[in-house]
């Protein structure tokens, strides 16, 4: 796969915002933000930053499907998305309820962490995910789920690995099928606004490194890991697919490696990585 | 002690059992939460249990008691708790429970046993401190005291303003799990009632009676379900 053109990338080349095909946008993060909750986090992808608050495990309300009734095979979880009003460039008005963008994250979301959490260790209990995004700048779900992640950790519910998700796009003639001549491919990572609306993209999510094998036990570095979410809302031909999954994986180790290093306690700016510099 | 976030590989399953914090996936052993590797030599097999607690690193001084550690249980029915009065009203008295003590099977000559006298008085001395009432009243066992609850004898004449104020501390026993919110406490009995309290001029009183407490400073006395000292 020819993606590392480092070396021939000419500068003209460069996305809106200044940004190679394979750079991250600066990822701040912060836990324990809000200290009501029983975890908190809060996150911003470039211009998009994400508040999460997780309640729980806890006793579901009364007269909920998941709650009073209870589930006895494990924990329900809830997840509650809230788009603030000035959280684009114009002011949306909404009337109470949530629109549409918000519940589709919100299921996607509640459908990955229910799977991926040890829910079996709260039977009959609610973990509730409250997100609310400050600011959207693109890549919505992708940075949703790194914050759900966060806040999930710092609430100490066990979970198999960290859940990372990152987007990827593919810039060009994304409908037509590869030309074969002419085999170049514009893949991008961790798209903003500007580009996720003009350009098909993928959110893929990975829990943490997970060995196969006999031999993986021996070292810990050559892990591989598993797509837990994928998720992608626009039309591109299938044999752009490869690529574009392969740098969201890529993108979504990346993140890993920050977010790691926030969990460890370091709570400072943390640039990401780039392979060109 | 170092610190493992989940999805960390800790260790072999030939090697470690999974204790708390831990699962096992693929025949390795993997944190589940973030918090500290501790390794724990278990005496009748030759595997060492792996676990992952959540909090702070701790100091070496307090890692060598963790025995100490056994009072933060939940009430149950007949246990004894120590409570801070949170709200009088006409026919019950709501309270906050700060402590549980240990179950008497489990007590030795020290009353006490479980929970160092510097711990104990640095939770109660805590407790009857008036700015620390809003904020962390919520985060513990809310529990009531009915009127008929209070004494066992007169129980009809009982009047919860002349028994307890806002801010004491309050030595009481289970007698129900309640409802949803709150676990029910009876004072019942001579051992039981206000162990520490402040007078309407904010000083800590002294029981002179099993119904009165008098102001060392001012000299006044006030009512109280006094708690017979040991």
């Amino acid at each position: 796969m020819p993606l590392d053109t480092s070396t021939t990338y000419p500068l003209t080349r460069l996305r809106l915002d200044g940004r190679r095909w394979n750079e991250l946008r600066l990822l701040q993060a912060q836990i324990s933000t809000n200290p009501a909750s029983s975890g908190s986090s809060y996150l911003a992808m470039g211009n998009t930053s994400i508040m999460c608050t997780v309640h729980g495990p806890a006793e579901g309300r009364r007269g909920e499907a998941g709650g009073g009734a209870g589930n006895a095979a494990g924990a329900v979880v809830e997840v509650d998305v809230n788009i603030a009003g000035f959280a684009s460039v114009d002011r949306k008005r909404r009337g109470g309820g949530s629109d549409k963008q918000s519940s589709r994250i919100a299921t996607t979301l509640k459908a990955a962490f229910q799977s991926h959490l040890h829910t079996y260790l709260y039977p009959h209990s609610t973990i509730s995910i409250h997100v609310s995004v400050l600011s959207a700048d693109g890549s919505l779900l992708a940075a949703a789920i790194n914050a759900c992640t966060l806040a999930l950790v710092d609430a100490g519910i066990p979970m198999p690995g960290l859940l990372c998700g990152c987007t990827a796009g593919m810039s060009g003639s994304a409908s037509t099928a590869r030309d074969p001549k002419n085999d170049e491919l514009d893949p991008l990572l961790d798209l903003s606004l500007p580009e996720e609306q003009e350009l098909p993209s993928l959110t893929v999510g990975t829990t943490t490194a997970i060995p196969v094998g006999e031999d993986a036990m021996d070292d810990d570095e050559d892990e591989t890991m598993k797509v837990s979410l994928l998720n992608m809302d626009a039309k591109v031909h299938y044999t752009y697919l490869e690529t574009m999954l392969a740098v969201g994986i890529d993108g979504c180790t990346q993140i890993r490696e920050i977010l790691e290093g926030v969990i460890k306690g370091s709570n400072k700016i943390v640039v990401p990585r780039s392979d060109i510099l | 002690m170092t610190l493992a976030i989940p999805g960390q590989r800790l260790g072999p399953t030939t090697s470690y059992t999974s204790g708390p914090g831990t699962h096992i996936h693929e025949s390795s052993v993997y944190a589940s939460i973030t918090g500290t590797v501790q390794i724990e030599k278990s005496k009748t097999t030759p595997k060492s249990t792996v676990s992952v607690a959540r909090g702070p690193v701790p100091s070496p001084s307090t890692s060598e008691t963790p025995a100490t550690k056994k009072y933060n249980t939940l009430p149950s029915v007949d246990s004894t708790v120590l409570a801070r009065v949170t709200r009088v009203q006409k026919r019950q008295v709501t309270v906050s429970i700060l402590i549980v003590e240990p179950p008497a099977s489990s007590k030795t000559s020290n009353t006490t046993s479980n929970l160092s006298d510097s711990e104990l008085a640095a939770l109660l001395s805590t407790a009857t401190n008036p700015e620390n009432h809003s904020n962390s009243d919520d985060l513990r066992f809310p529990a009531i005291i009915r009127r008929e609850d209070v004494r066992a004898v007169e129980k009809d004449r009982v009047v919860l303003d002349e028994m307890f104020r806002v801010g004491d501390v309050v030595r009481g026993t289970v007698i129900s799990m309640g409802d949803q919110s709150f676990y029910y406490l009876s004072t019942a009995r001579n051992d039981l009632g206000v162990v520490m309290a402040r007078s309407a001029s904010g000083n800590m009183m002294f029981p002179v009676s099993w119904r009165e407490m008098r102001d060392p400073v001012t000299g006044l006395a006030e009512e109280r379900k006094v708690a017979r000292p040991f």
